[in-house]
């Protein structure tokens, strides 16, 4: 039976070899040992001899192809024999494929974003920090992507772009604290002592507080806000109030309608008349709201909460009542729905210090919405009752703070003047 | 093995058995009287002399050293002093009859050697050369000093330039034979044929057997003589020296005037003792040292014991041995046995010997029994040897006068000039050729079959179509190498190259393949597998001007040469004041495939020891231009190559790897792929994997890398990576040596140094895990892949979206894992 003489494989790497010269031809007879061809590696020269004898009945290669090991070179066997089943091409290789590696599951790498409240240390990075000084941006108020929060380069590039327009800004998610509604969350954590001093203890910034000082810096960096004071005669309001507490000693309703509600119910009447105080301002942009999404600035252990109450225009005096309370208490007790304490879930926000006697502040607004109405207590103040009649009436202060990028100081004024005149007039 | 010698089965499997002749013990037993028809008067009265000489100067060195003082002057010398009180007559009778052109090589314990061999080297040249010789040395600043105010003959104004050149150099002063950088350990003064001597114990058994080599293999006049201690005979690369020295070849292979053995002779200097172990009953199983001859060849190295203790009992051994080595039957074996008074060193209480045995042996002090010899003889009177004396005492005094006068001899001025020694570290050299005259070959490069055959090569990787040609068709690493080095064959006539398979093998790795039909065995030979001696001999032919390739081919046998590599190359250029050039190119293969002995880049340890040049390409293109480069210079350059890559093509130059002769600058990154997002720099064959990496991080992560190949380690500028990373902010290093103390990690700490306000992120290392190296099939977790540096990206210093990483590179696994150690 006929044979195929191969090219033999000289050395694990080699892949092919070059045939140099045949020694025999075809159909001349050969005998064991005989020296076929010569062929050479990239390293060496050989030679290769027949380990058959026979008549050398086909050659497939000329001098000087290259030739892949172990293929079929030559074929040695009877005369007549067939070889054509030998030619290169038409066997099969011996070689079995690979196995396919069935790969492990992949070890997961989890990222600890979040820092923990011990660890008060901003992580920067050196090229982060030198950009941040040249282009006068806060690392504060920057949140880091990088390993472990790190602050790094694009964080700044993305912090400088939010300079120019403060729309992407409005969008982080840093601008309110959004802490997950669990029960444990409802007690404020005693911050962890870093540091006792002789006469002070340094200690950790919880996390809430960390994301109220970066929304707050945030808002005051990133808008060009100013506040208007005015006052509104309460005498409405104190009269209103007078009533429902009747009708709720009364059990004529359920709801205690506060000072407060009247106040929201007032201003949602304003907004309706100025839409262009309903509005959240993306720089290039504006966002217009046909509903009133109205946000109520909280103070819970935990910190400040704004948690929004929407479609409050929908609702009647009892029932704004009513869903006030009901979400301030959810704010204290830490299970509001996170996506209510988004910034951008409120159209307006009310913040009520008027229980604690404050005069006059100049509220914060939660940006992107472009306007906060600060509620400050009722003071007698002097005024003309009739035509030369003076008498002490109670003076119930507000406070505008907005955004003069949104809003001209007029508009504002005259907003101002709206929430005053409802509140004067109010009809519930 | 050659083809031409046939190993007979019916011949080696023969009984028999092996048949020693006698060696000889002390067989000397002539009279002055008898041997005054050999030696005139005068001869006799300067052999006393310069025994006298040597034994003034280490006495004054030893009051120095234990009392502060010597006749009336006082030093404080705080150096070393290992001094050879009680040995003069050996090492005068080794000096005497050795000509200018014969070197000596000597131990810690040589300046009697160094005396002996100058004091030799004065008598037998001219004034003229003298002269000449002492207003070259440093354009005279070694001579200056004595030479102020001498009075009296050119040949006394010698001996006082000898003493003074030694005694300053003892004193690391900038006027010393070697500016002060050697020292007492290592001095050494080659215009007297005074070649240098060596702190390590036995350094000097392989480095003199490669000037012997050097003398035979350049044709040059002389014979060399290892000058080593009876307690070295116990040191590896002692013995490799002998194995390398008594090679068969010599005698066997090399062919026409080239045949017979090398003209060396090791010369024990037997004080018997190494430190205080007792070599003879104690630490050594030889009884008397010269019957190691007899194990090393056929010959037994023409072994002899001679009495270091009569001058002219050393000086008919050493004529004897001379016309062996003109007959080309070296190497010899001569055992000189001595006996020194003073201790190893200074603070030696001599706790190990009795006092009877010193007094015993000061008892036949070879000065005082030759001086009564030669008086009995009537060489001498009592008066004139006394005359002899007090002129030396002379002599020494004012020696060390200048020598310690900081005007007259002032140390290295570092104070001003604080990169005065870095200065010394290399020549920096560009050298065609180390010697002018006609190269020897077999015949003209062009009739090469390796040239002739690389003509028919692709010299870049790819097609027209941007297809690789196929591997056997490709010009691969390796005939980068093989053209930069053939080229230089047929450039320097000094260039030698040798180590293990590199002749008719063409080297392990097919670098070689062609050299062994271009060259002779001179040239090109087969080493035993020694890599002490390898490299060893490599040192003792460059240090006397010969250019040389010695190989060792895995990386993994750099601890088998350690202090050949790391003690001895990297020093000799600054030690001898820049008087030695080191052109010596080792190549080094990193391997791969071989498991945890055979797999290891160790390019750290070599880029930690100053004095050496560092560098690996991995392009043909840059292996041809930095060989070519290495090849000009003039300094010890460690060449690594990587067993993954010598059938590489290349795939970066433009226009494929040049014909012509061209050099790469050493010390110059590049940048084999731009990028603006991170740079990855890496170290030898990992560059390959960076660029997989790189084509990763911008298909599925749309961040572009630039990659950098460092290509060379020492010495390395590190601007043009301090400008990758002003682009990138970031920075991945990697490489295939284990990552702990590797030179990945010298660069990062350098790095974070030289760009801190420009890094986004701290400099990442990517090295290979610090184990050992696992079998091929499971090397992937041992070598960094490309997906660790993706993975190291993504933990380290910018989360990829939607990455998931397959290795860990944490931080609390990277302190898991040193708190571990592994």
């Amino acid at each position: 039976m006929a044979v195929p003489v191969i090219m033999p494989r000289q050395g694990q790497s080699v892949e092919s070899c070059i045939l140099g010269q045949w020694y025999k031809e075809v159909g001349e007879e050969v005998s064991e040992g005989d020296i076929l061809f010569s062929y050479e590696t990239d390293k060496a020269s050989f030679e290769e001899e027949a380990k058959e004898s026979g008549i050398l009945l086909a050659t497939f290669f000329e001098e000087g192809d290259e030739i892949p090991v172990l293929e079929n070179v030559a074929v040695i066997g009877k005369a007549g024999e067939s070889f054509e089943e030998f030619k290169a091409g038409v066997t099969t290789s011996a070689e079995t494929p690979e196995e396919e590696v069935v790969e492990e599951a992949p070890k997961v790498i989890e990222f600890e974003m979040e820092e923990t409240s011990s660890n008060a240390r901003i992580r920067i990075s050196p090229l982060a920090k030198k950009m941040a000084q040249s282009m006068g941006i806060n690392i504060q108020t920057v949140k880091g992507s990088g390993p472990h929060g790190r602050i790094i380069a694009q964080d700044i590039e993305q912090a400088s772009k939010s300079v120019e327009t403060p729309a992407p800004v409005a969008a982080a998610p840093a601008a309110v604290p959004t802490p997950k509604a669990t029960p444990a969350a409802k007690a404020a954590p005693a911050p962890v002592v870093l540091e006792v001093g002789d006469d002070y203890d340094v200690k950790a910034i919880p996390n809430i507080r960390k994301l109220i000082a970066t929304a707050m810096h945030q808002s005051l960096q990133n808008s060009a806000q100013l506040t208007h004071h005015m006052s509104a005669d309460a005498r409405q309001l104190m009269k209103l109030r007078k009533k429902f507490k009747k009708q709720l000693a009364d059990g004529e309703i359920k709801q205690n309608v506060t000072i407060n509600d009247l106040v929201c119910f007032a201003v949602i009447r304003a907004l309706e008349k100025f839409p262009q105080v309903n509005t959240q301002y993306y720089g290039d942009q504006m966002k217009w709201f046909k509903k009133v999404h109205l946000g109520l600035a909280v103070d819970t252990e935990r910190g400040l909460m704004v948690p929004a109450l929407k479609n409050a225009d929908d609702l009647s005096i009892t029932g704004l009542s009513s869903q006030l309370k009901q979400l301030s208490t959810d704010a204290r007790n830490g299970n509001v729905n996170p996506d209510l304490l988004n910034p951008a879930a409120a159209s307006f926000t009310v913040s009520n210090l008027g229980n604690y006697g404050v005069e006059m502040f100049t509220p914060v607004i939660n940006l992107p919405q472009t306007a906060i109405l600060g509620v400050c207590t009722i003071v007698p103040r002097p005024k003309e009752i009739e035509e030369g009649v003076y008498g002490f009436v109670p003076m119930m202060g507000l406070s505008l703070t907005y955004d003069h990028q949104a809003l001209d100081g007029g508009e504002a004024t005259l907003f101002l003047a709206e929430i005053k005149n409802q509140i004067e007039n109010l009809i519930v | 093995m050659p083809k031409v010698q046939y190993i007979n089965p019916d011949d080696v499997r023969k009984p028999g058995q092996i048949e020693f002749k006698p060696i000889p013990v002390n067989q000397y037993s002539k009279t002055v009287e008898e041997e005054k028809e050999n030696f005139s008067n005068e001869d006799l009265v300067r052999i006393y002399h310069d025994m006298v000489v040597i034994r003034e100067f280490e006495t004054m060195l030893n009051l120095i050293k234990t009392q502060g003082v010597y006749n009336g002057v006082e030093y404080n010398h705080p150096g070393p002093a290992h001094l050879s009180i009680g040995q003069e007559a050996a090492a005068v009778g080794m000096a005497y009859t050795l000509g200018v052109e014969d070197f000596i090589f000597g131990s810690h314990r040589s300046h009697g050697e160094i005396l002996a061999k100058g004091l030799s080297a004065i008598d037998k040249l001219t004034d003229e050369q003298l002269i000449e010789i002492m207003d070259t040395h440093f354009d005279g600043i070694t001579a200056a000093p004595v030479k102020a105010g001498h009075k009296g003959t050119t040949k006394e104004l010698a001996i006082k330039f000898l003493v003074y050149g030694t005694l300053a150099e003892v004193f690391a002063r900038a006027t010393g034979f070697n500016k002060g950088l050697g020292g007492s350990m290592h001095a050494f003064f080659t215009p007297f044929g005074v070649y240098p001597n060596n702190a390590i114990v036995g350094g000097s058994g392989d480095i003199a057997v490669g000037a012997a080599l050097y003398k035979k293999a350049n044709r040059k006049e002389g014979i060399v003589v290892a000058n080593i201690g009876d307690a070295s005979m116990a040191c590896g690369p002692v013995w490799e020296g002998l194995a390398f020295a008594s090679m068969d070849q010599f005698t066997e292979l090399w062919e026409g005037d080239m045949k017979g053995g090398l003209p060396l002779i090791v010369n024990i200097m037997n004080n018997q003792y190494g430190m205080g172990g007792q070599t003879c009953g104690e630490t050594m199983g030889y009884d008397v040292a010269a019957r190691i001859g007899a194990g090393v060849n056929r010959d037994q190295m023409h072994a002899e014991r001679v009495d270091g203790y009569n001058p002219l009992a050393v000086i008919d051994a050493y004529k004897r041995k001379k016309k062996i080595l003109e007959e080309k039957r070296g190497p010899v074996l001569l055992d000189v046995l001595t006996y020194r008074y003073s201790g190893h060193s200074p603070s030696d209480a001599s706790s190990y010997r009795s006092k009877e045995e010193v007094e015993a042996w000061e008892a036949q002090d070879s000065i005082i029994w030759f001086g009564k010899e030669l008086v009995k003889a009537g060489v001498a009177t009592e008066a004139e040897l006394e005359a002899i004396k007090t002129g030396t005492t002379d002599l020494i005094t004012s020696s060390m006068k200048l020598a310690i006068d900081d005007e007259i001899s002032p140390l290295m001025d570092v104070k001003t000039q604080p990169n005065l020694i870095g200065e010394m570290m290399f020549s920096n050299q560009s050298i065609d050729k180390m010697e002018d005259r006609p190269v020897e070959v077999n015949h003209p490069m062009e009739e090469n079959p390796r040239v002739k055959s690389l003509k028919t090569k692709e010299r870049f990787m790819f097609d027209a179509n941007g297809k690789p040609f196929s591997k056997i068709k490709t010009y691969g690493l390796k005939d980068g190498l093989f053209e930069a080095i053939v080229d230089r064959f047929y450039k320097d006539p000094t260039l030698i190259a040798y180590g293990e398979e590199n002749r008719d093998w063409g080297g392990a790795f097919a670098v070689y393949r062609g050299l062994t039909e271009a060259l002779p065995y001179n040239r090109l030979f087969n080493s035993p597998i020694a890599e002490a001696a390898i490299i060893g001999t490599a040192i003792g032919y460059a240090m006397c001007g010969g250019r040389v390739i010695p190989e060792i081919m895995y990386c993994d046998f750099l601890g088998r040469c350690g202090d050949e590599v790391f003690n001895q190359l990297p020093k000799w250029q600054a030690m001898s004041g820049n008087v030695l050039k080191m052109p010596v190119v080792i190549r080094v293969s990193v391997g791969s495939k071989y498991g945890a002995q055979h797999s290891q880049d160790w390019t750290a340890l070599a880029a930690h020891i100053p004095g050496l040049k560092v560098v690996f390409p991995v392009s043909p293109y840059d292996a041809k231009g930095l060989m070519n480069t290495a090849l000009q210079g003039t300094d010890p350059v460690i060449f690594f190559e990587s067993q993954r890559l010598y059938d590489i093509g290349e795939q970066f130059h433009e226009g494929g790897v040049p014909e012509g002769y061209y050099e790469i600058p050493f010390g110059e990154p590049d940048v084999k792929k731009e990028g603006k997002d991170v740079t990855i720099l890496t170290i030898g064959a990992t560059l390959y994997r960076a660029l997989d990496a790189a084509k990763t991080l911008e298909e599925k992560y749309n961040l572009s890398a630039e990659v950098i190949d460092s290509r060379c380690m020492v010495p390395f500028n590190y601007e043009p990576v301090i400008e990758s990373i002003k682009k990138t902010g970031r920075i991945i290093i990697s490489g295939d040596a284990s990552a702990r103390g590797s030179f990945l990690r010298d660069m990062a700490s350098n790095i974070t140094e030289l760009a801190f306000d420009y890094l986004d992120a701290p400099p990442v290392v990517v090295g290979s895990r610090n184990w050992i190296t696992p079998a091929y099939e499971l090397e992937d977790v041992f070598f960094p892949q490309a997906d660790w540096i993706i993975d190291a990206i993504h933990t380290k210093m910018l989360p990829l979206e939607g990455h998931v990483c397959k290795s860990d590179f944490t931080e609390a696994e990277q302190l898991d894992r040193n708190a571990r150690g592994i």
